[in-house]
């Protein structure tokens, strides 16, 4: 392989690595020495070719192939800055009909109102708002860059809550231990080991009848899972609730389908399971930097190899005569 | 090939740094929400119908929220059906029962004689939205239907008679 040949590769695979962070961002390897390394030793190795050819090691076409490797270059460092000076990727977790500033972005998340059969479909959506600009509104599977940030929706367990007293009467929820003190919707924000699994918890309580309960969320391949009586044909996720009375003396156990009510120290329970979204903000090479750095490498390209043709033609010619 | 060097080195050692995480960001309580647009559902209105905060767009408003079985809503309740007596026609106060059915919102009002209008919200809407850290929780919502302040816990009288002052005050 030819030190062009082995340049061009090695151009052509810094910018795959850059462009990997929009197409598969959120990722922790973007802010790992390893991938800064891979992307610095590619810059020179494209500094070094760059070099040969000004001492005329490549002659006339290595000349030409200066502007496709400035592009790639562009390129490289636009990744490389992203990942190293970039912020790590984080995820703005709120609550369903409230609002939270997010000053990484120096915008306000308006987090969409959540119902459970917002919960059960996963179609919550995050509005984005800032003074003067439009606002950007996420939802399902879409991804924004805005400015040197690529914004997407990160869904996470959630859970409706609605409880009744044995009359049938709705029931207050609260959480205590939470932020959204009077919210009917579990964030499962905390995790515990149970056994081989890293389950998603959550607390709440029913003041009016002195319960507090905790919910231990399942998929359903954990839910098959266990050893001992596993629910071997569970196809939807589920809860294992556990009631405590306000002296923390426990009052029993259940495991909870999600939209089926169970009844768990005097209170009847409904959960309904899916998920809400959280805000993922990852670090992104800035687009017009993308878009200069591609443009030059593919015009760089083509004319090298347009005008690498034309030489050709010539020099046959000249063999002919 | 020394240049080459430099620049690898530089931009490789230049991997120490990090830059500050966003991390997780959480709600603030409703004595953060000053100057935001006051949300608004319509939600069952004790005695029939529905209403919400919107519909009282254009007048200055005292949005309390509270539960039958919350002591300190309870203490507040005469100081706040005063008020809305004191200020009928110049402030609405709107009294919304969290994630309790209608009757026991009844008969918590009954027992209270509160005759400010009381709105159910099931499911707690209200209480998500002002970002209520306990109960009760009170939020005025200047004419243009912007809040002026968040007040989380119970009020005297006094109290609320200055927290709405400054709302009274503007156009």
């Amino acid at each position: 392989m030819t030190a062009r040949a082995a340049t061009l590769a090695v151009a052509v695979l810094a910018i795959a690595l850059v462009l990997a962070q929009i197409v598969y961002p959120a990722t922790p390897l973007y802010h790992t020495w390893q991938y800064a390394a891979a992307l610095a030793l590619a810059l020179a190795v494209m500094i070094a070719y760059a070099n040969g050819v000004r001492r005329g090691e490549d002659g006339t076409f290595g000349r030409r192939l200066l502007l496709a490797l400035a592009g790639a270059a562009i390129v490289d460092l636009a990744g490389l800055a992203a990942g190293l000076l970039g912020p790590d990727t984080a995820a703005v977790i709120g609550t369903p009909g409230t609002v939270t500033p997010v000053p990484a972005l120096g915008a306000a998340a308006f987090f969409g109102v959540a119902d459970p059969a917002v919960l059960a479909s996963g179609s919550g959506a995050i509005t984005l708002r800032r003074r003067g600009t439009a606002e950007i509104v996420l939802a399902g599977g879409e991804r924004r860059l805005d400015g040197e940030s690529l914004l997407s929706l990160e869904p996470r367990p959630a859970a409706f809550v609605e409880a009744y007293d044995g009359h049938g009467a709705h029931l207050t929820i609260t959480q205590p231990t939470n932020a959204s003190f009077l919210s009917p919707v579990l964030l499962f924000r905390d995790h515990q080991r149970v056994g081989a699994f890293d389950l998603p918890f959550d607390t709440f309580a029913t003041p009016a009848q002195h319960r507090t309960l905790r919910a231990l969320y399942f998929t359903p391949q954990q839910l098959r899972g266990f050893a001992h009586g596993g629910v071997t044909d569970a196809t939807q996720p589920a809860v294992v609730l556990t009631a405590s009375d306000d002296a923390g003396r426990p009052l029993g156990i259940t495991l909870a389908a999600s939209g089926r009510s169970v009844a768990i120290g005097g209170v009847h329970v409904r959960v309904t399971l899916g998920t809400y979204p959280a805000l993922a903000i990852a670090s992104a090479p800035p687009l017009w930097a993308l878009v200069l750095g591609l443009a030059l490498f593919s015009i760089g390209l083509v004319w090298s190899a347009l005008r690498g043709r034309a030489g050709a033609r010539a020099g046959a010619q000249a063999q002919g005569t | 090939m020394r240049t080459v060097l430099v620049i690898a080195s530089v931009l490789f050692l230049s991997a120490c740094y990090n830059a500050p995480d966003p991390g997780r960001i959480a709600g603030g309580g409703p004595g953060t929400l000053a100057g935001a647009p006051a949300q608004s559902f319509e939600v069952p209105r004790l005695g029939g119908g529905t209403d919400s905060l919107a519909r009282h767009r254009g007048q200055v408003v005292l949005l309390n929220l509270w539960t039958t079985w919350c002591p300190p809503c309870r203490e507040e309740m005469p100081a706040l059906e005063r008020f809305a007596r004191e200020n009928a026609g110049k402030v609405v106060v709107l009294g919304v029962d969290q994630g309790e059915s209608a009757s026991a919102a009844a008969r918590f009002a009954h027992e209270h004689g509160a005759t400010f209008p009381i709105l159910i919200d099931e499911a707690q809407q209200y209480g998500r939205a002002y970002q209520g850290v306990g109960l009760p929780t009170s939020i005025v919502i200047a004419r243009d239907g912007h809040v002026v302040r968040g007040i989380d816990g119970a009020m005297t009288i006094e109290q609320m008679r200055e927290a709405v002052a400054p709302a009274l005050r503007s156009k």
